[in-house]
């Protein structure tokens, strides 16, 4: 769940403990005919379309055996799923393809423990232990792709240290990505050793490759765990977010895709994170925990960050990783709004002008350069 | 076929109507004409209920469905007790010489579930009958050294009324009389005398006669007496009742029975009137029928309250006795499946699909019980049961899915089938559900149960057509023909998987008061989630409203809809209590005061 990430720190009170006025519900405003689309398995998450919006790419754990995610393809013409990764190991993190028929997604499979770490899973679950969520950072996970039409899996990445998160550009040349690679190519002090034991997401940073794995490119070098980057529609900007070196802090950062031209967008002073470009390239979807930490809510803000976000959705718990279609018209996110500690995916109409009316209405936002 | 004829009268004008409304539904006719003051609320055995099942069965014929195979017609009568009183019970105390008879109701009278039958023998005084099963973790057994085979046990009514919360809430659950007479019964004990003792409320009055559908006694002599008839056995005895009540009340599970000095001759006899009600079913013969389960079986109950005399009518002072139509309860449901019937009726099956119209479920899911204890179809024949309670009143595209767990198949099946449809689906793993769909969970079958949930027209005489949202229901209709239809031609039934009752043996039965709630069951909540509060209820007087989670009353904390019946039980008519609950968010305190129920 690389995109999606509750710290494996411990979750400490940062919630504001004022009684606030608690504002009015305007999530109808902007999202309307909410509905669920996964319903199978213990948790669904991170849905992508296909460009021609007729398909999302996800992960769940839905099939026994297996207690880590898979990646399945949903049509949502005929509403069949099916399975996109081989079924065995861990995998995150989907990506279509434009222009032709693959899906890249990350995954743990070529390690010969796969299926021992499974049955380990599900031993301590059958133990009736539980532990907070965390993620792994398994270094073992290497960006793949699958050809639908032959079936093949194509290994891209080959370094040690968590690959993953990887999307496509527009034009499906390129892809950006998350590696923690830096925490395994060099010798590490004694301090940062002991950082990489404690949490390894503090040595991810962005990185850039081609389509079929060549000339990879790392983009940032800032310490702590720059994650999660999608291009801009038309390409010419990568937006990300990037966390303090404390993990309980992040931000929407935009850059070229040869890294230049660092932009931050958000300054909530909260984990504000997982940001997707609207299609019209006019404004910014991401999920925050500005109003509670374990109390996640998507935002929109402009696309230059001028001004203050705008809240859209109002569900107790998880709501996060936005994705509009890429007509605009629809947005497909995660959420915890069915009850439990597990999120599933849930879609909605998206109201585009309002969410520009919206957006002219904000204030603009304080210190703004 | 003077009735016949008048329904089909009633159906052409319903028609008529809807038309010119110029909402063509699917479901609004069926609702309308069902919800409507001519059947006077289709109370189970009534001539409304007959009414509606003719009408029922002739909507079923007229989508092409068929009886049952060897059946001339699509009525399955059952019977039932619509009524229970007292048929002269009399209790003579023989010892010290001298002899005492009782025949007064208010000193002597039967329990509504007691057997028929005239016994005597020694009187043995077990506390407050209760047994908590060693798997609960907590120790309680009134009956423990205790020698009461063949012998007549007299015990005090609820349970000790002066220990913690914690205690309480560990015993109230096993204080149902009925559980107390399996108890006794269990014991070996012959009879079963209930007293409420000087302490608890209404100390030494009889109880009156609840309704019970049950057509016979379960197994045990049981009478109610009062605090003198009580007080006459206990003559002569080591300990006055009043000092015996005082130590349990304690709650020190070692306090002992004893065995009282006097022998009685008891005869119970109850006078059950016995009705019949009528459920409706037919069937769409599959075309090429699978070998594997070949049925499927999709319900709704069609009863509901009459004009709310029978005690579960949630209805106002000032509404009190009138026509409880009851359109969402159960009318959309059985609207909705007479449109499954006719959507289905046109498509390939590979498995029989019968349609089930239930009566009896408002008065104990006494339909479904009669069906599923004598099932025309062999119920290891059937693959699965849908059913539908409730859901004409949907909101924010929300319908909830009950008893997902009861099979591996359903939550792919719901998946699927709800990417067409586009709900907001709450899925529930729960099939224990106060339902039809929970006696053929019960019998080892598959269940999903569908509901918009409860509001605040429900069990009162507002639950009325206009309320119905058609468009909604008309959507709901599609998505199940979907589910059913991929339940019906899967090429294996759907495993059945059991599912561990909720832990709590929490009833209605022993709760003395109310509080005004109306739960959400659409929506999982860590609390209880309110759909509404009754108008002028406890609730609505302490200020909550639809959309609050109560967490936490009188110091139990709540987390469903289990816990909170459960804490009712501990509660006091008249004496405030803290109520915590979640607002928008925000966590909020306010005081109710519980009034005690009718």
């Amino acid at each position: 769940m690389k995109r999606l990430l509750f710290g494996v720190v411990v979750l400490a009170a940062l919630s504001a403990g004022t009684t606030a006025q608690t504002p009015a519900n305007h999530e109808t405003d902007f999202l309307t005919r909410i509905r669920r689309l996964t319903v199978e398995g213990r948790r669904a998450g991170e849905g992508y379309w296909s460009p021609d919006g007729k398909r999302l790419v996800f992960q769940s754990e839905r099939e026994p055996g297996n207690p880590f995610y898979q990646i399945y393809a949903l049509d949502l013409t005929t509403g069949d799923t099916k399975r996109i990764s081989p079924g065995y190991g861990k995998t995150t993190c989907s990506f279509f393809r434009p222009g032709t028929d693959e899906i890249e997604f990350a995954s743990t499979h070529h390690d010969p423990k796969s299926k021992q770490y499974q049955q380990e899973e599900l031993d301590f679950r059958a133990s009736g232990k539980t532990r907070r969520y965390s993620w792994d950072y398994d270094p073992e996970f290497e960006i793949y792709t699958y050809a639908e039409k032959t079936g093949k899996y194509t290994r891209l990445t080959n370094a040690r240290g968590y690959d993953a998160e990887g999307s496509y550009s527009p034009d499906g040349q390129w892809i950006v990505f998350t590696s923690m690679r830096d925490a395994y190519n060099r010798t590490l002090s004694a301090e940062e050793q002991k950082q990489l034991e404690v949490d390894p997401s503090y040595f991810a940073e962005i990185y850039i490759m081609r389509a079929d794995g060549s000339g990879q490119k790392r983009l940032t070098s800032v310490a702590g765990y720059d994650g999660g980057p999608f291009f801009s529609p038309d390409g010419k900007r990568i937006i990300w977010r990037r966390f303090d070196t404390t993990g309980l802090i992040a931000n929407v950062f935009t850059m070229n895709p040869d890294g230049s031209e660092v932009r931050q967008i958000t300054d909530f002073g909260a984990m504000s994170w997982a940001p997707y470009i609207h299609p019209s390239g006019q404004y910014i979807l991401f999920a925050s925990n500005k109003l509670g930490f374990e109390n996640f809510e998507i935002y929109m803000v402009d696309i230059d960050g001028k001004k203050e976000p705008v809240r859209i959705t109002y569900a107790d718990g998880f709501d996060g990783l936005p994705v509009p279609s890429p007509d605009g018209r629809q947005v497909a996110w995660t959420s915890t709004r069915a009850g439990g500690s597990e999120g599933q995916i849930f879609l909605a109409q998206w109201n585009h002008q309002k969410a520009l009316e919206a957006l002219k209405a904000a204030p603009m936002r304080a210190g703004v350069r | 076929m003077k009735r016949i004829l008048l329904v089909v009268v009633v159906v052409f004008s319903t028609a008529v109507s809807a038309q010119q409304t110029a909402v063509a539904s699917r479901t609004r006719p069926a609702v309308e004409f069902l919800a409507s003051d001519r059947l006077e609320g289709r109370d189970t055995g009534s001539p409304g209920e007959r009414m509606a099942g003719d009408y029922i069965a002739m909507q079923l014929a007229r989508a092409g469905a068929k009886p049952l195979p060897a059946h001339r017609d699509m009525f399955m009568p059952f019977e039932f007790t619509a009524g229970t009183r007292d048929g002269g019970s009399t209790l003579t105390i023989r010892g010290g010489g001298g002899q005492q008879a009782f025949r007064d109701p208010e000193q002597v009278q039967a329990l509504s579930f007691s057997d028929d039958a005239t016994i005597n023998g020694p009187v043995v005084f077990a506390g407050y009958g209760l047994v908590v099963p060693e798997s609960q973790g907590f120790g309680y057994d009134s009956y423990a050294g205790l020698d009461v085979k063949d012998k007549i046990v007299l015990v005090l009514h609820y349970f000790p009324e002066d220990t913690d919360a914690k205690t309480k809430a560990a015993l109230a659950r096993y204080s149902d009389l009925r559980y107390k007479a399996l108890a006794a019964r269990q014991h070996g004990a012959k009879g079963l005398l209930i007293v409420i003792g000087p302490r608890s409320p209404n100390a030494g009055q009889t109880l009156r006669m609840t309704s019970d559908t049950a057509l016979s006694g379960s197994g045990i002599p049981a009478a109610t007496i009062s605090g003198a008839v009580a007080n006459a056995m206990f003559a002569g005895a080591t300990k006055a009742l009043a000092a015996a009540q005082q130590e349990l009340d304690s709650g020190n599970p070692h306090v002992p029975g004893f065995t009282l000095p006097s022998q009685i001759d008891l005869t119970t006899k109850v006078v059950r009137e016995r009705q019949t009600g009528r459920n409706v079913i037919a069937y769409l013969p599959a075309a090429n029928v699978t070998a594997d389960r070949p049925w499927v079986i999709v319900g709704a109950h069609y009863d509901h309250l009459g004009h709310g005399t029978r005690g579960t009518s949630l209805a106002g002072k000032e509404e009190a006795g009138q026509i409880h139509h009851g359109a969402d309860d159960n009318a959309s449901g059985t609207s909705a499946v007479l449109a499954i019937a006719e959507k289905l009726a046109t498509t390939p099956l590979r498995r029989n699909v019968m349609f089930t119209l239930w009566s009896g479920e408002e008065i104990g899911l006494v339909g479904s019980n009669a069906f599923v204890m004598n099932p025309p179809v062999p119920l290891n024949q059937v693959a699965a049961y849908l059913n539908f309670d409730m859901v004409g009143r949907m909101q924010n595209n929300k319908l909830a899915a009950d008893g997902v767990a009861s099979s591996p198949a359903w939550a792919r099946i719901l998946e699927r089938a709800n990417i067409a449809a586009g709900f907001d689906l709450a899925t529930n793993d729960d099939p224990y559900q106060p339902t039809d769909s929970s006696n053929f969970n019960q019998a080892g079958l598959p269940t999903l149960f569908f509901t918009t949930g409860s509001h605040p027209d429900y069990h009162r005489p507002s639950d009325t057509a206009d309320k119905i949202n058609y468009e909604d229901l008309d959507r709901i209709v599609d998505f199940a023909a979907a589910v059913i239809q991929a339940t019906a031609n899967a090429d294996m039934a759907p495993a059945f998987t059991k599912v561990d009752p909720p832990n709590t043996g929490a009833t209605l039965a022993g709760v003395r008061v109310t509080t005004g709630t109306i739960p959400d069951y659409t929506t999982e909540a860590k609390g209880l989630l309110l759909a509404g509060v009754v108008g002028g209820g406890p609730a609505e007087k302490a200020g909550l409203m639809k959309g609050d989670i109560i967490t936490e009353i009188a110091g139990q904390s709540i987390t469903n809809i289990y816990d909170y019946t459960f804490a009712l039980e501990l509660l006091k008519a008249d004496t405030p209590v803290k109520v915590v609950f979640m607002r928008n968010g925000q966590r909020r305190e306010v005081e109710l005061t519980p009034a005690g129920r009718r």
